[in-house]
């Protein structure tokens, strides 16, 4: 039953933030590489500065939806940073300021009255290295729908089982849902936060290199996860490995970095983003071309 | 355990059929140009030739299939051996369609001219091998059947001899007076041509050998090589030496045509 007092939670909530509207994408028809053109996310002009330091410049980017992008380059190059710009996790770190417009289906995500906790809820992320809460498998996964107000036992039942079968992880732990998620190997814990991300039914998950603690076998099943899932979600992936990108993205950009000569630091800077085959196999850019042949980076 | 890499495995999967359609529509227009040779079919010649363009863009399609899944997906072991088997038969695959088309011509050339039944019999025998040939071929690849695939070359010896036949046959119907010069020549080289598609039928079972196994014939040659130069580094095989004093210019070779771009 709905009381009034829930009412006007909810219309509060409205008021404080802007509601995004994101479109409803059909499970299993998947458009060529081509013929998919929405835009999830549009980077104009971005640059991130860490106080006085201009981590990365003038980024322009657009991801689209129900593919993998992956951000590959040199350390230093500025692609998690631009990744983290992508849910606000910079807002988290003293001094961090963006400059420039990231739009989310057209809404302005750093707009004055968009909540960084709203922008999460569409946006999962997924960490570097695994990491469940201290609790059960199932508590790990109900967590989100839980914050989010789902408190009947059989909907948090459905909603747990699908997020873990969506990554590939059900048959694995349906008989031992309630023991410690700690106890699960590094892969399965992996997968279990990509459960935990998918649960709240976000429209992007990124990725922040999912796999640089897993062994060749677990990576292999998150990159086969993530082929799996792209039809329902839209994923974003930083990744060290290069041929982590050639394997499972859609399109590629390529960061680096450069001198600035005033100060003598480096800034990230975007050197090509295109769909990936062209990226390993004709580069537009001279630059891409030496870091994936191994001649720079 | 579960399948890991399934989509990378569809990959090789879809270069591995696309191949196999290629090579059975080659098949298959080795016999409609036999027969349009024999009938003297001028429309049906037009038809295959204006054909190969598509065969032309369907291996190029599968060749960039292959590149990319060597950019894209590094693969090892018997995935490496089947994208650089693909690479090497698609060209096998796609000069074949080229011999066919040859055979098209050659029969636009001697357009008019009566050939004698046992030139016609020959013909339609070696039209038949050269198919049997290509069609094992292609069975050796689906089945990956390493012993079939060794079966080719054994088999190619009888359409060589038909070939040779088919030369005494010309020079004997050029003789009595059956046929003209420039006919004899074109029909030489139409024989050349079904001679031809047989070797390209054991080079594609030469690929097969070498997915399946890693060996191909040439390392037998190239073991008696190492094993001689072991023991003497004169050159063999009529290379000649050069002396110490003078220097090999690498980039100046004597042009050799390929033997069978007629």
């Amino acid at each position: 039953m709905t009381t009034e007092c829930d009412q006007k939670a909810s219309m509060s909530d409205q008021e404080s933030i802007t509601n995004f509207t994101v479109p409803a994408v059909a499970e299993e028809t998947v458009a060529p590489l081509s013929d998919r053109g929405e835009t999830v996310f549009a980077l104009e002009d971005v640059s991130v500065f860490y106080s006085a330091f201009k981590a990365v410049r003038e980024v322009n980017i657009g991801v689209r939806a129900n593919e993998i992008t992956a951000f590959i380059g040199p350390s230093g190059c500025g692609k998690s940073t631009v990744l983290r710009c992508l849910n606000r996790m910079n807002d988290l770190i003293p001094g961090a300021r963006v400059e420039g417009k990231v739009y989310f289906y057209g809404t302005d995500l750093y707009g004055s009255d968009v909540s960084a906790t709203e922008v999460r809820r569409h946006i999962g992320m997924v960490f570097q290295k695994p990491n469940p809460f201290p609790k059960s498998i199932y508590d790990n996964v109900a967590f989100g729908p839980r914050v989010n107000g789902v408190k009947k036992k059989d909907e948090l039942d459905h909603l747990v089982e699908k997020s873990l079968k969506g990554a590939a992880l059900w048959d694995e732990v349906k008989d031992r849902l309630k023991t410690s998620a700690l106890g699960m190997s590094g892969g399965q814990q992996q997968r279990l936060c990509i459960a935990r991300a998918i649960a709240v039914e976000p429209s992007v998950i990124l990725m922040d290199e999912p796999c640089s603690a897993l062994d060749p076998i677990a990576t292999a099943r998150i990159e086969d996860l993530m082929r799996e899932i792209k039809s329902r979600f839209t994923i974003v992936i930083v990744t060290h490995n290069m041929q982590q990108a050639a394997r499972v993205s859609d399109r590629t950009a390529f960061f680096t970095t450069e001198i600035n000569p005033a100060s003598d630091r480096r800034t990230g800077v975007l050197v090509e983003y295109a769909p990936t085959k062209q990226i390993f196999s004709h580069p537009s850019d001279i630059r891409t071309e030496q870091y994936v042949t191994g001649r720079f980076g | 355990m579960n399948e890991l890499r399934k989509s990378f495995h569809t990959e090789l999967d879809h270069v591995k059929s696309e191949l196999v359609r290629l090579a059975a529509s080659v098949t298959e227009s080795i016999s409609r140009a036999t027969q349009i040779l024999l009938d003297q079919d001028l429309e049906g010649a037009e038809y295959i030739i204006l054909g190969d363009d598509e065969i032309d863009a369907r291996t190029l399609d599968v060749e960039e299939e292959c590149y990319q899944i060597l950019a894209l997906q590094a693969p090892v072991a018997s995935d490496l051996r089947a994208i650089v088997g693909a690479l090497r038969m698609s060209a096998e695959i796609e000069r074949s369609a080229d011999l066919v088309v040859n055979i098209c011509k050659a029969s636009r050339r001697i357009y008019g001219h009566e050939l004698d039944p046992k030139l016609r019999g020959i013909i339609s025998k070696m039209g038949e091998q050269a198919q049997v040939l290509f069609g094992h071929a292609i069975d050796a690849y689906v089945e990956m059947d390493e012993a079939k695939a060794a079966s080719i070359d054994d088999m190619d010896s009888y359409l060589d001899g038909l070939q040779k036949q088919f030369i005494q046959a010309i020079f004997e119907s050029h003789a009595a007076g059956n046929v003209d010069l420039q006919v004899a020549v074109q029909l030489a080289v139409v024989a050349r041509f079904y001679e031809r598609i047989g070797d390209h039928a054991v080079n594609i079972g030469e690929r097969v050998r070498f997915m399946v196994t890693g060996w191909v014939p040439e390392h037998d040659g190239a073991a008696r090589h190492r094993a001689r130069q072991a023991v003497d580094l004169t050159p063999v095989g009529g290379i000649p030496v050069v002396k110490s004093s003078v220097s090999l210019d690498t980039s100046v070779r004597p042009f050799t045509p390929p033997d069978e771009r007629i």
